[in-house]
């Protein structure tokens, strides 16, 4: 009886990780989605920037107040805003890529635990029954 | 789990008789959730859209001949104050992410209707996708009914 309630303790605890391992791909995925749209965007301002005569008037809004700001200086600060969010992204490819792998090894494991726990509950009740 | 019932709808066409009931009401629900986030999208979408198309008229209306013209300008929803239309030729754009442009009248309306074309191509694309999922959909349903009969 006391293997049949570690069994049952091992998979309740291999479960728990499992249940850990799906919120933080979760939160991977979202995360990789805010950084696509803010990717979509800050493209878009690049190219409205890119099409812009070189003496346009350009403003930043900072809190509520919008101040003035050289175009070539807007234009440096959305291309450096790309090149982190694509680096984001990557590392964000990266985490998902480890969580999945994990996420397949604990798949099997759980299987495994499940199939032990299950034979252990026939067992023991088997056990009940012939009494 | 999404990601594979999307590659290309033929394979998953063809792999459908080869599924049990379960199986595919799997797949059936998880095309009706895209469903669902493909017809938010383009609600909103086409909100934008609206926003773009309203922005391009109020441009035509302040155009050069409203100069001087006395306007009332709302300083809450229920409360105006009056005021004078003057150097109506400038405008701001908000490109994004926080950036302000001022615009010519011209330049203006050629921005907003850069916009508006590209929100139309997405929203046109996605009016595609949608078609297919709802074709998708339907075959895994009237094979789901072939199962059960």
């Amino acid at each position: 009886m006391a293997s049949l309630k570690e069994k049952e303790k091992v998979l309740q605890d291999e479960i728990e990780k499992f249940k850990d391992i799906q919120k933080d791909i979760q939160k991977c995925v979202s995360k990789r989605k805010q950084l696509e749209g803010q990717l979509t965007e800050n493209k878009t301002v690049k190219e409205e920037m890119d099409v812009l005569e070189d003496d346009a008037v350009v403003y930043k809004l900072i809190g509520p107040a919008l101040i003035k700001q050289e175009l070539s200086e807007a234009k440096d600060t959305v291309v450096k805003r790309l090149d982190f969010i694509a680096r984001e992204i990557s590392s964000c490819e990266d985490l998902y890529k480890e969580y999945e792998k994990k996420q397949e090894g604990m798949t099997e494991k759980l299987a495994k635990l499940q199939q032990e726990y299950q034979k252990a509950v026939i067992a023991a009740g088997g056990g009940m029954m012939k009494k | 789990m999404a990601s594979s019932s999307k590659p290309e709808p033929g394979v998953t066409v063809l792999n459908l008789a080869s599924l049990n009931i379960q199986q595919l009401d799997q797949l059936k629900s998880s095309v009706e959730e895209d469903v669902g986030l493909l017809t938010t999208s383009m609600a909103q979408l086409k909100i934008v859209q609206q926003k773009y198309l309203e922005s391009k008229s109020a441009i035509n209306y302040t155009a050069p001949a409203s100069e001087g013209k006395e306007i009332l300008v709302p300083l809450t929803s229920s409360m105006y104050v009056p005021g004078l239309l003057k150097h109506n030729d400038t405008f701001m754009c908000d490109i994004g992410t926080g950036y302000y442009v001022e615009k010519k009248h011209k330049a203006a309306l050629e921005f907003f209707q850069r916009r508006t074309d590209y929100v139309t191509s997405n929203l046109e694309k996605l009016q595609q996708s949608l078609k297919e999922k709802y074709k998708l959909r339907e075959s895994i349903i009237s094979t789901m009914q072939a199962k059960f009969h």
